[in-house]
């Protein structure tokens, strides 16, 4: 039985040890499986981290674009800085020339002579001290305020004129009392007639100039005025003792009294000249106008004219119209003048040839034409522009010539033009010249001196 | 004048004594009664002591000057109707307006008029006046 026990032990025991080996398998067997499956899941990780480190690099690399493009827009925003730096300070350089400009500008505006006011729809906006001090009324008074509250006042009457439908206007003349008379000129700031910039209006003061042509025209009207009194005692006495109406007298002393009469009577010619000059620029110079017969008029004195140029040797010729024509407003006496001026004109720088003398009457455009041809010297083309000026002269005719006062023209172009007639001529030196003048029949066209 | 009955009486007011005396000169010649007055008042003073047939008269003149003597004489019931004649320089437009307003029958410039035209316009004067 030994045996049995022994054999009974062992098998115990490599049951015990089978039973080990199994468990161990097992455990081996586990342990493996965890190893595999930890190697899977170490491939895993691995695997991941390879794509974490793809994806790391490929952040790294698009932030270093990102940063290079800011370094890029970093340097570009610094050159528009420097730019901008730049626009600034020409900008600031403008605006202080344009400041110095602006206080160029005002020290003038403030120091001017002219009142200045600029009217920015229908409102004062600029006032300089000169307008202060004619108006009597400080800036802060009128700059500001609608134009048309100052009516009434001179100031208002002046700027009424700035809302007329022609809103340019050129010398007018405003007495605002005895002591300032003003010339006020309103020029468009901006576009001739939109007057976008507002308008300008100038306020010249021209009362001493008034005054000295007031004082210079009183001068010769009554140095004239005075001058006619001894020569109408001269002209009285000379045509009585001519007359034999105080005492017989010989031929001899009666041409010596016609020479002196003539004489007289050419001095009395001048101071007429003169008289009327003076007249025209005072603005007392026509009468009342009335209606006349324009042709009688005209006859009254080319007539006579006519017999006095053939005397001279001269040729002469005078048309008129056939038919009737219709009364003319004149002051006789002062179109008579001038027809007489322009005649007279023309034989004295005739001395060859002749004289035509044509008056015509057109129903379109309803007034008469004067037209006075001569065969004289002509007037040379530089001179023309100056023939109605007053006191002129032309240089061909003062050679010839010294007599003349150079009134003549000027006085009938006054007095044609106070008719609202025309004047003009058409001149060759050497040749002669043809005066042409018009005058409008059939009720007053033109305008009266006041 | 060939009138000896009644000869016309004319009365010349001027200040200027040469003109004056040349104008009495002629008129008188011419068989008028002409009477003289060297300024306005003195003339106003003559026709109150006699009513002229006509008056010559210049305007600018010291004392009374033309246009009152007319203004006066217009005034008068006696005068109104004498005939006036201006002589005179110092004419201006608006006085030759101012003139015939007044119902004076002429003016004459005194350097454009000879003492004879004097006359033919005094006679002319007269005849229509007297018509």
């Amino acid at each position: 039985m030994k045996n049995q026990n022994f054999s009974a032990t062992n098998n115990q025991e490599f049951e015990e040890v089978a039973k080990t080996l199994i468990r161990r398998d097992f455990e081996l067997n586990r342990i493996k499986e965890k190893q595999e499956s930890d190697l899977v899941e170490l491939d895993r990780i691995a695997k991941m981290l390879v794509r974490r480190d793809l994806e790391i690099s490929r952040l790294q690399e698009q932030r270093e674009a990102e940063l290079r493009e800011i370094e890029a827009n970093a340097s570009d925003l610094e050159e528009t800085k420097a730019a901008l730096m730049n626009i600034l300070n020409d900008v600031e350089e403008e605006r202080k020339k344009a400041e110095a400009e602006r206080d160029k500008t005002l020290i003038i505006i403030k120091n001017f002579a002219d009142g200045l006011l600029l009217i920015e729809l229908g409102t004062i906006v600029l006032f300089n001290p000169q307008a202060s001090e004619f108006f009597a009324l400080a800036e802060g008074e009128a700059v500001g305020k609608k134009v048309n509250q100052f009516v009434g006042q001179p100031l208002g009457n002046i700027l009424e004129l700035t809302q007329k439908k022609d809103r340019q206007v050129f010398r007018q003349e405003f007495t605002i009392n005895d002591n300032l008379i003003l010339e006020v000129s309103i020029v468009c700031v901006g576009g001739a007639n939109l007057c976008s910039g507002g308008q300008l209006v100038i306020l010249h003061d021209i009362t001493r100039e008034k005054v000295i042509e007031r004082l210079k025209t009183e001068f010769v009207s009554i140095a004239a005025h005075q001058l006619r009194t001894p020569l109408s005692a001269i002209k009285w006495t000379l045509s009585m003792l001519a007359g034999g109406e105080v005492g017989k007298i010989t031929n001899d002393q009666k041409e010596l009294l016609d020479k002196t009469y003539r004489s007289n009577e050419r001095m009395i010619g001048l101071v007429n000249d003169l008289l009327n000059t003076a007249r025209i620029e005072e603005g007392k110079f026509l009468a009342k106008l009335i209606k006349h017969d324009f042709i009688k008029i005209v006859n009254e004195i080319v007539i006579p004219f006519g017999k006095e140029v053939e005397k001279k040797g001269l040729l002469f010729e005078y048309q008129k119209p056939a038919e009737a024509a219709p009364s003319v407003e004149v002051d006789a006496e002062k179109i008579s003048l001038a027809i007489q001026n322009i005649l007279d004109n023309s034989l004295h720088y005739t001395k060859t040839g002749g004289i035509k003398v044509s008056l015509t009457f057109d129903k379109q455009p309803n007034e008469f034409l004067l037209t006075v041809a001569d065969s004289g010297m002509g007037i040379s083309q530089k001179e023309q522009l100056r023939i109605f000026s007053k006191f002129f002269r032309a240089s061909s005719a003062v050679k010839m010539e010294t007599e003349g006062s150079g009134l003549g023209l000027f006085i009938a172009k006054n007095i044609v033009e106070a008719h609202g007639g025309k004047i003009w001529f058409e001149s060759e030196e050497g040749k002669g010249t043809t005066l042409y003048f018009t005058l409008p029949a059939g009720g007053l066209a033109g305008k009266r001196f006041k | 004048m060939e009138n000896t009955t009644t000869a016309k009486k004319i009365l010349i007011i001027e200040d200027e004594v040469i003109l004056l005396d040349l104008l009495t000169k002629k008129l008188s010649r011419e068989g008028y009664e002409v009477k003289t007055a060297q300024n306005g008042k003195e003339g106003m003073l003559m026709m109150a002591k006699e009513v002229p047939d006509l008056v010559l008269t210049d305007i600018v003149m010291p004392e009374k000057n033309g246009f009152a003597v007319i203004a006066e004489m217009k005034q008068s019931e006696l005068l109104k109707n004498v005939p006036i004649i201006i002589i005179s320089n110092s004419g201006q437009p608006v006085d030759f307006d101012k003139a015939r307003g007044l119902g004076v029958f002429d003016w004459l410039i005194k350097t454009e008029f000879d003492p004879q035209k004097v006359v033919e316009k005094v006679k002319q004067v007269l005849t229509r006046a007297s018509q």
